[in-house]
Order: C-alpha cells, then sequence, then structure tokens
C-alpha cells in the first residue's frame, strides 16, 4: 500500500506509455463489470444535464394556466405541472442546482474533513484531542434540524450558500475517518524515513501522507454526495427554504402537498420525475464507487 | 416462560382491542332518537390537540363551536348589517340604541341537566373581557367588546349596556359572538369584583389612567388563569357533549337537555384530525367524512371527490388574497408604479393556477371582495372603477412616467439599480405559492426579475411583515363581512392608523405595527379624504350614512392600489349524501358561513329515509 513518492520521478520519455497503460488500467476497470459503465454514464448524464440543460431550456419555465397536470404527450413527454410548465423541462433545469449543490458540498466537507483528520493523526497529542473534540461536537450537532433552524437567517439562494453549509455541519464522519488512517500511516517506514530526513511536517502531511489517503478520500467523497442530495432535496422538500419551481424537492413538495398526487393519477409523473432522477443519481455513484474502489485498490484487481 | 408469554399475548390483544375501541365511534350509536348515527366531520379551526383542555379560550382547545360551544348568535356574515345572525343561546334580540335586550332559550340547558341562567351569560362576557380584549378608556373604543353590564331584566331576557361615550354599531356582533361557558365550571377562576374592575378599566378619564391600566392588567391575570384552566369533563350548552378525545379524533354524544333536541338527528359527531389538506382530501376519497370544509384543493383532487358522490355548495367568502407593498420602499411608494404592476398581473391567469376550485380572479381593487362592492355601490359606480385588466402597453408608460427605465428588456430603478422582486409567501399556503410561481413569471417576462420566498409559517410571516423586513408579499384582504373590518386591513394599525373613539391618529413610527406605510391623506375626486378617519367613522354609522363613505373608500382604493388583489375566495363546503340528507345547498351564504353544528340547529342535516 506504500506508495513511490519518495522514489525516484519517472524519466520524461516514460510518461506517454505510463500514460497510456494507466488509462488502459482505468478502461480495463470500467469494463470489468457492465455496472459501473452504467454508473458513469448515468453521472456524465447527469453533469450534462446539470451544465447544458439550462442553457437549452433557459431558466424561465413556461406556464399554461389552461394545460395545468397534462399527461405526458408529444408536446410534453413528462406531462405538465401545477401552473401548466413542462415537468421535463422543469426536471432538467433543477439538476443544476441539486448536482452543484450536492458536489459542492462534498467538496467542503472532504476538504475540512481531510483537513482536521490529518492534523489531529499526524501531530496527536494536545492538538488531536482538540480536534476530535471539535469533531465530535460535530457530530452531535444534529444537522436537519440545524439546518431549518439555519433557515431563518439564511436565504440559501445559491448552490455555493447551500453545499456550504451542508459541508460545513457534514465533514464529522470523515475527520474521523481520515484520523484512523493517518494514525496508521504515520508509523509505517516511509514517514519513518521522512521524519528520520528532517523533512518539515507540513512536507510529509502534503506529500506523503495525503496521497496515501486520497483514494479514500474520494470513495468518501462520492458516498457523501448520496446524504448531499437526499440532505438539500429533503430541506426544500420540507418547503423551509426559498421556493423555486424548478428544484426536484420543491416538485416533490408540491405534486404530494399541492396536486394531490398521492391521491390522483394526474399528477403523478410530477411527483415520479424527480423521484426518479434522484434515485438515478444515487444508483451512479453507488454503482460507479465499486469502479473507484477497485482503481485505488489495485489488491481488489489482482482477483 | 410459556405462561408468561401468553400473558404477554393476552395483554397485546386487551390493548388492541382498548385502542380500537377508543378510536370507534360508540356502539348503538347508529340509531339515535331521531333516526340519525355518527357524523363525521373535521373542524377547519380546530384540528384536535391530545391532552388539551375541554376549554373554548385555550389556544389549542378540544372545544368546537356550534357542537359542544355556544354563542347567543351566530353571525350570518351578512354585509349590509354586522349583527344579522342566526340564533343560538339567544332565541331572539332588540337593539336600542347603546344597548342589547337579549331573550334567552327558555329551555336551555347545560348537559350536566342545570339551567343556562342570566349569571352563566354575564360571567362569560366577563371573562371575555378578560381574554386581552380590554382596553384603558374602552368607553370610547367604537368597536370592539366594550360591554359595562349585563343585567336580568325578565326571567328570560338580558340586557347588555354599551360602556358610556361609545358609538359601536356593532355592539349586538360582538355580544352575540362570545362564547358562554357554565358559571358552576368556570365560576371559581372568576374575582367577585370583576365587574368593578371591568368599570376601573373603562375610565376615561385622563386622571384616572393609571388605575384604568392596573385594571385591564389585573383582567389580563385572570384571564391567563382562565385560558390555562382544564375541566374535569365537557359540560355543554349545545346540541353535543365532549364524550373523550382521541389523538385521532373527538367523540362527542348528543346532548339530551339540549333546547332544540327534536332539530338534531346525529346520535355522535366524530371529529377528525388532520394535520394537512392532503389528509382531508383523503377521507373525502374514502367517503369518511359527511360534510368537510373548505381546503385549497386541485382539480384533479376535487374531480375524485366529486366522482366519489361529494356534493359542494359555494357560498361568499369574505375574504381576497392579495399582494401588498411596503410604501416607504422605493419603486412601491409610487402609485404609478402599484397601478403598474397591476395592470401587468393577469388575475385569470393567476388565480386558475392558484386558487383554480375556490377563487374567483377579482374584478377591480376596491379593498372588498367584489359582491360587497356591488352590494354598497351599485352595479353603475362598480362599472366606473378602474379594472386594471392586463395592458403591458400601459404598464410601460405609468413605470416611465415615474421614472423608471427599461433597457435590454430589463427595468431600472431611478438610481440605476436593476428592479428585482422577492415575493414573500408562507409555507403550507400552497395557493399562494403556487400563484407567486405565475406572478414570478409573468413579472420576469415584463423584464422585473421576481423570485418568490417562502416564511416557514404564518406567525413567523406576520411577525416579519411587522418588522418590514418584506417590500412586497401575500396578504389577506377585504376580510369579514363588515366594510369596517374591510378597510382595516387597509387603513388600519398596518397602515398607522389607530382609532380610539372618533379619534383617530396616524404614526409614521417604526415598531408601531405600520408596514404599509400609505399615505395619511389621498386626493380622491378633487377632494383631500383621510381613509383611516373614514374607516373608524364606519363603526357609528347606519346603513345609509355609510354608503357615501364606503363609495370614497373604494374609489380611493382603487385609484392608490395599496394592495393588488388576486382572487376572492369562495366558501366551498362538501357534503356527503350517504347517511344524512338536507344540506345547505349553493348561495346559502348566511347558513353556509357557519359551522355544521349550526346547520343542524336550523333544521337541516337530517337522517336519511327520515
Amino acid at each position: 500500500m506504500t506508495t513511490a513518492t519518495l522514489t525516484k520521478p519517472p524519466r520524461p520519455a516514460d510518461a506517454p506509455s505510463a500514460r497510456r497503460s494507466r488509462w488502459t488500467g482505468i478502461r480495463r476497470v470500467l469494463t470489468r463489470k457492465p455496472g459501473r459503465i452504467i454508473g458513469l454514464s448515468i453521472l456524465v448524464f447527469f453533469v450534462l444535464m446539470g451544465t447544458f440543460g439550462p442553457m437549452v431550456y433557459g431558466d424561465q419555465l413556461a406556464i399554461d394556466p389552461d394545460a395545468i397536470y397534462q399527461s405526458p404527450s408529444a408536446e410534453h413527454w413528462l406531462g405538465t405541472d401545477f401552473a401548466g410548465s413542462d415537468v421535463l423541462q422543469a426536471t432538467v433545469v433543477g439538476s443544476r442546482y441539486v448536482l452543484l449543490t450536492c458536489s459542492l458540498a462534498a467538496l467542503f466537507a472532504s476538504t475540512i474533513g481531510t483537513t482536521v483528520g490529518l492534523l489531529a493523526g499526524f501531530h496527536r497529542g494536545l492538538s488531536d484531542s482538540a480536534l476530535m473534540r471539535v469533531t465530535d461536537f460535530v457530530l452531535t450537532v444534529p444537522g436537519l434540524p440545524l439546518l431549518v433552524v439555519l433557515t431563518t437567517m439564511w436565504k440559501f439562494d445559491s448552490p455555493l450558500e447551500m453545499g456550504f453549509v451542508l459541508g460545513v455541519v457534514g465533514w464529522g464522519g470523515i475527520a474521523r475517518a481520515v484520523r484512523s488512517q493517518a494514525l496508521s500511516l504515520r508509523e509505517r517506514g516511509f514517514l519513518e524515513a521522512a521524519r528520520g530526513l528532517g523533512l518539515p511536517s507540513r512536507h510529509i502531511i502534503v506529500r506523503e501522507l495525503l496521497p496515501n489517503i486520497a483514494p479514500y478520500v474520494a470513495m468518501h467523497l462520492l458516498l457523501s454526495v448520496i446524504g448531499f442530495v437526499e440532505a438539500q432535496v429533503g430541506l426544500f422538500f420540507l418547503g423551509i427554504v426559498p421556493f423555486t419551481s424548478t428544484n426536484w424537492g420543491v416538485m416533490i413538495n408540491q405534486a404530494v402537498f399541492s396536486g394531490g398526487a398521492l391521491q390522483s393519477p394526474e399528477a403523478i409523473f410530477y411527483l415520479l420525475a424527480p423521484l426518479t432522477c434522484i434515485l438515478l443519481l444515487i444508483m451512479g455513484v453507488v454503482l460507479f464507487l465499486d469502479a473507484i474502489d477497485e482503481l485505488f485498490n489495485p489488491r481488489l484487481r489482482e482477483r | 416462560m410459556v405462561r408468561f408469554k401468553h400473558f404477554v399475548a393476552a395483554s397485546a390483544a386487551l390493548a388492541t382491542l382498548g385502542t380500537l375501541a377508543a378510536c370507534a365511534p360508540d356502539s348503538g350509536a347508529k340509531n339515535g332518537a331521531n333516526g340519525g348515527g355518527v357524523f363525521t366531520t373535521v373542524d377547519a379551526n380546530n384540528p384536535i390537540t391530545p391532552g388539551a383542555p375541554m376549554n373554548p379560550y385555550s389556544p389549542n382547545g378540544n372545544t368546537f363551536l356550534s357542537y359542544n360551544s355556544m354563542r347567543l348568535g351566530f353571525e350570518k356574515k351578512n354585509p349590509m348589517d354586522a349583527n344579522d345572525a342566526f340564533p343560538g343561546l339567544a332565541k331572539s334580540w332588540e337593539i336600542k340604541g347603546d344597548t342589547l335586550v337579549a331573550h334567552m332559550q327558555p329551555d336551555a340547558k347545560w348537559s350536566d341537566g342545570k339551567p343556562v341562567t342570566v349569571e352563566d351569560i354575564k360571567m362569560s362576557m366577563a371573562i371575555a373581557l378578560t381574554q386581552g380584549t380590554a382596553s384603558v378608556g374602552s368607553g370610547q373604543l367604537s368597536e370592539g367588546l366594550n360591554v359595562a353590564s349585563v343585567t336580568a331584566v325578565g326571567k328570560h331576557d338580558i340586557e347588555f349596556k354599551q360602556a358610556a361615550g361609545t358609538n359601536n354599531a356593532n355592539f349586538a356582533k360582538q355580544i352575540l359572538g362570545q362564547s358562554i361557558v357554565p358559571k358552576s365550571v368556570y365560576g371559581h377562576l372568576v374575582p367577585a369584583d370583576i365587574w368593578d374592575t371591568i368599570a376601573a378599566s373603562q375610565q376615561v378619564d385622563a386622571a384616572q389612567a393609571k388605575a384604568a391600566q392596573a385594571a385591564v392588567d389585573k383582567l389580563n391575570e385572570t384571564g391567563k388563569a382562565i385560558a390555562a384552566f382544564a375541566p374535569k369533563k365537557d359540560v355543554s350548552a349545545g346540541p353535543f357533549v365532549v364524550k373523550r378525545v382521541n389523538p385521532g379524533s373527538a367523540i362527542l354524544v348528543r346532548n339530551k337537555y339540549f333546547y332544540d333536541l327534536g332539530k338534531i338527528a346525529p346520535s355522535q359527531v366524530v371529529i377528525r384530525h388532520y394535520s394537512g389538506n392532503e389528509q382531508i382530501w383523503g377521507f373525502m376519497k374514502n367517503g369518511d367524512l359527511d360534510a368537510a370544509p373548505f381546503t385549497a384543493i386541485p382539480t384533479n383532487v376535487l374531480n375524485q371527490i366529486l366522482a366519489k358522490g361529494y356534493k359542494r355548495a359555494d357560498g361568499t367568502s369574505y375574504v381576497n388574497a392579495s399582494i401588498a407593498f411596503n410604501q416607504s420602499k422605493a419603486p412601491y411608494d409610487k402609485k404609478e408604479v402599484r397601478q403598474a404592476l397591476a395592470y401587468i398581473l393577469d388575475r385569470e391567469a393567476i388565480t386558475k393556477v392558484g386558487q383554480p376550485v375556490g377563487g374567483m380572479a377579482s374584478t377591480a381593487p376596491a379593498g372588498m371582495i367584489r359582491k360587497s362592492t356591488e352590494q354598497w355601490l351599485g352595479a353603475d359606480e362598480v362599472g366606473k372603477l378602474n379594472p386594471y385588466a392586463h395592458d403591458e402597453a400601459k404598464a410601460t408608460e405609468l413605470l416611465k412616467g415615474a421614472g423608471l427605465k427599461q433597457k435590454g428588456g430589463k427595468w431600472y430603478l431611478a438610481n440605476g439599480k436593476q428592479w428585482k422582486i422577492t415575493l414573500q409567501t408562507v409555507n403550507g399556503f400552497s395557493d399562494w405559492i403556487a400563484a407567486s410561481t405565475v406572478v414570478a413569471n409573468e413579472l420576469t417576462a415584463f423584464g422585473i426579475e421576481t423570485k418568490p420566498a417562502l416564511s416557514a409559517d404564518f406567525g413567523a410571516y406576520q411577525t416579519d411583515m411587522a418588522a418590514e423586513k418584506f417590500d412586497v408579499g401575500w396578504w389577506l384582504t377585504a376580510v369579514g363581512a363588515d366594510p369596517r373590518q374591510n378597510f382595516q386591513r387597509l387603513y388600519g394599525e398596518s397602515d398607522g392608523f389607530v382609532a380610539n373613539g372618533d379619534k383617530v391618529t396616524h404614526t409614521e413610527k417604526k415598531g408601531d405595527g405600520n408596514w404599509m406605510h400609505g399615505d395619511e391623506t389621498f386626493t380622491v375626486d378633487g377632494q383631500s379624504i383621510n381613509p383611516g378617519q373614514l374607516t373608524a367613522s364606519l363603526a357609528g354609522l347606519d346603513t345609509e350614512a355609510k354608503k357615501p363613505v364606503i363609495t370614497q373608500l373604494v374609489k380611493a382604493t382603487n385609484q392608490e392600489v395599496p394592495v393588488i388583489p388576486m382572487w376572492d375566495y369562495t366558501n366551498v363546503k362538501f357534503t356527503y349524501d350517504k347517511n344524512f340528507t338536507n344540506w345547505p345547498k349553493n348561495g346559502q351564504d348566511a347558513i353556509l358561513a357557519n359551522q355544521p353544528g349550526v346547520w343542524m340547529m336550523q333544521g337541516y342535516i337530517q337522517a336519511k329515509g327520515k
């Protein structure tokens, strides 16, 4: 599991072949099981949807009060919503906020959690105790109720704000896990050698320790995306954050509480469209995680 | 061990049976003396609160108006006569100047068999004044409950006198609308000298102001103790009495001492708990409710409910949904801007989305619902009002005239900033939320970037609105059948006007409740008017004298557009002809404005086949 970070860098002449063999390895890992390709395809699909969807459709949904809760048709593939707007358009446009928010939240949580975990695990002693008590505090704070309270003061207009808050309350788990990894790694020979060479702590943490736990962090980052998708859609579903008819959580809320989707089949597509997207997104992450696991864990490749 | 298991199983079975028994209506309730069975409904104003006291003064009390909570009369919501009411514990009444004489139902009894006495009524009026309605110098108030004395003037006749100096044309409405509770249950909570305290609180002499305030404080303290009181059992003078309250429903049985028992068909009333509209829709889809109140409902669900066999009866609802402005904030301080917004918004389209079942698009800003405006002004005057029909060219002209600029399809304020609107609405108000989407869409398409925003609940919304946190938000206007109430929503405390008798003051001070910040005076038809003064004056005028004042206020509202009304609500009630028949019909506004308990007292709701 030790890496070659202290070994000599490869010669430039070897670089293209090394890169080629890395891509070959990735391709081999991805194609080993069809589920991995499906997972990746789903994720790519959503990234394209979030990136280009709003450009194609535009943010402003067209309304038609004479076509409320219409069934799917050639004009409206997924039917229409409470204002006669196209459900497919709302779903596509709404994907950007969801994807950006959960990506940013995962990034914030991973960055804070990894930093805290590495520092605590590497330094041990007083800083470990202090950082872990802070981590315990973050872990014990009930995330969703806290967010509900925060919404009374903060409007969460942009994905950055929402992602930041979700990330700030969601880094506790990864900090604890990274600390455990760091505690284990710091006793390994290559780190003892680095310390023996008198390299500064910053260098050891960033250049020696971090690359070794990066696969673990990457996996955690992807996993946390699932939690953040559910958390932010849940907040919108509860109706406590700014209302926008293209948000998936708001769509579910409107379908259930205003459209009677659980009472009447007319609004069912309006409910199912965002729900299916959430399900697919989570499925994509889970399937792709399998590939990530193997990519970062060479022992799995040998099976 | 085996024996223990049997014991646990037997206990569980017994507990289950007990729970089922507690949730189910009583056996034998199927055929009452009048042929009725169980009448199931929900109380729109009062979901069940397990553990809450059976006390009408408790904020979440398990008392249900017209079933086990009685009044002297039940308001008919007649816009031309605020004092018009159906009889309750009072069989009839006469208004003589500042006095009301009520003739009580001679056979009125409490559910414990004791007669309803003058002492009960007198104490109930005193209690009403402990519930935050007393105020210093209330003798001068031209509105509110300003009763000074309650006296027996015959075996079943009671005289209520207004406080000295009061000129309240709606005095009867106030008296008739108070809860009546038994002295045998609440008497020990009411101090013997309470009427002296009330008299002290009503002192209008400035020298006595301190003593009056002390009296008001004393009344409010008594009121708190009364509101917290939990009677051991329900004692009702209504047609029903609470037997028990389960978490999911309240079971009420017929009060065998009710004065008009022959009219009451159901032997039991089950009032179901609900936490959201969709639960009420579900109850109706299953055919569980005999009658249901108005709830915001989408057309697709309505069709399913009607397919189940429910009938809808539409009555007039004296309230409309409007968009209000903080007129101290630019650009809403200019009436041309508010008028322009009225021209931009297509109220028909907004109503179709927001309130497709229970709403009628507003025709013109008037401060009252369409029906009231027509009744008071007549068709000719109503025809002269500006309807602000959808006209974007007119809106553009008005905005440009107000100094706003249009660049690249967007509108900019006079200071060069882009005009953006945050339209505040309330979580759970599905009609406002849905309509906000259309409003935002129409304004954004016109070049005014608009986003809806939600407040967590209505309480927080009202607080934040009063604290001037919103520039633009939804607001209920034209509330109530009485025009004075309607205009008070626009030219009352929230607009800085405070009325005390004939004296009306206007405040612009922050924290004084003025968040609308309309002008103190307007010029209408070349004449300067003070809308707060005119509104307050309505309290002391008779019907004919009110007409010119109301006309002035309607014209002022139509010109100034302090709010843009979107739709008048419709009072849609649902009835199910499964167990009972003879329901109120479409257009019977007065009876439909009341709860089914009043319908029963009026002879409606009879057992099927009787």
